[in-house]
């Protein structure tokens, strides 16, 4: 018993946050399959089939990773000609951070993507006030969220991994009812 | 918590391990994605490695090997986020899973140590390592170790106290 204890004890009753279920999915596939190497997964996002990015791909901005976004669709549809619809991660409404709901897809080819997660962390949020909707007469509170949104795909056949992350503002109202 | 290198499961001990280990890699990242990245690779390189209950602290050297290197890579990503969190304030994803005011309070006090106080803060209380182990994954000695520990508690009662 020290002078601590009783501080370590509170301390010891804290719980980190706990990994998403995607997290013991990705080590189980990387430590089943054997050959999907360190390296490779390494960061997502910085590499893909073997070219190293030199630039993060946020850097670039929301142009280029809207670009990129399209080139996966267009690259995957084109290889498989496929008509199942591909489920993507969903963009959440930006008043918290957590992951985006997701859905595997059974891979066929080694080039096959799937959805592997996405986030969108708020990093600031101003109340820009009352304001008057289109002449209404209702007041709404304006909220604006600037966000950092995160989507990621892999590839469950070669570890590869691609990652897009890009800012992004939202302006919501919300209606104000009066008491 | 039971020797790493006593399961046969990487399942289990991963569970056990993987809070602990998260919480430990948000000391250098503020994403919990990124976090998440460094925690893969870094279990994976050590189960792969014929892995050692005297090794232990490899586990979390190799965390903050990997962290750091991130950070280097990911400069200009990291000076953005810096920016960010220091607008937005701390923690815009929770470390902790809170239950009460207290509970804020004192994860509040935890996030305003000093780095290094508090990456042995984490390695102690919520990684259960001794410090040995401590000493090994953060490559400094144990006097230094226990004394970091000392001073992070001794913040921390002083943050705590009310004023």
């Amino acid at each position: 018993m020290n002078e601590f204890s009783e501080l370590e004890t509170e301390l010891r009753k804290l719980r980190p946050a706990r990994p998403s279920p995607v997290l013991f999915e990705r080590v189980g596939e990387a430590l089943g399959s054997g050959r999907a190497g360190i390296k490779e997964r390494r960061f997502p996002g910085r590499r893909w089939g073997g070219l190293e990015i030199a630039h993060p791909w946020w850097s670039l901005g929301f142009g280029l990773a809207a670009a990129a976004v399209l080139i996966l669709f267009a690259v995957v549809n084109m290889e498989h000609r496929q008509d199942q619809p591909q489920t993507f991660a969903q963009s959440s409404p930006p008043s918290e951070t957590r992951p985006a709901p997701l859905e595997t897809v059974p891979s066929t080819s080694r080039s096959r993507f799937v959805p592997a997660g996405g986030t969108n962390l708020v990093y600031n949020t101003r109340d820009e006030g009352l304001h008057f909707a289109d002449g209404s007469e209702r007041p709404m509170r304006r909220v604006r969220y600037n966000t950092q949104q995160t989507w990621r795909w892999r590839n469950p056949e070669t570890g590869a991994s691609l990652r897009v992350s890009y800012p992004s503002e939202e302006i919501v109202l919300i209606p104000v009812s009066g008491q | 918590m039971e020797p790493i290198a006593s399961h046969e499961n990487w399942r289990n001990c991963f569970s056990e391990v993987a809070p602990g280990l998260l919480l430990f890699a948000r000391q250098w990242v503020q994403s919990a994605a990124d976090a998440e990245d460094i925690v893969q690779d870094a279990f994976v390189k050590f189960w792969r490695r014929d892995h050692n209950i005297d090794n232990r602290g490899l586990l979390y050297a190799a965390v903050r090997s990997l962290a750091l290197d991130f950070i280097r890579r990911d400069a200009r990503r990291a000076r953005r986020e810096a920016t960010a969190i220091a607008e937005a304030g701390p923690a815009v994803e929770p470390r902790f899973e809170l239950e009460d005011d207290t509970q804020s309070a004192l994860a509040a006090a935890v996030e305003s140590l000093p780095r290094d106080q508090r990456e042995v803060l984490v390695l102690k209380i919520w990684n259960d390592l001794t410090f040995s182990e401590i000493a090994g994954a953060l490559e400094i000695s144990q006097n230094t170790a226990a004394s970091r520990y000392r001073y992070a508690l001794i913040n921390l009662k002083k943050t705590l106290q009310p004023q």
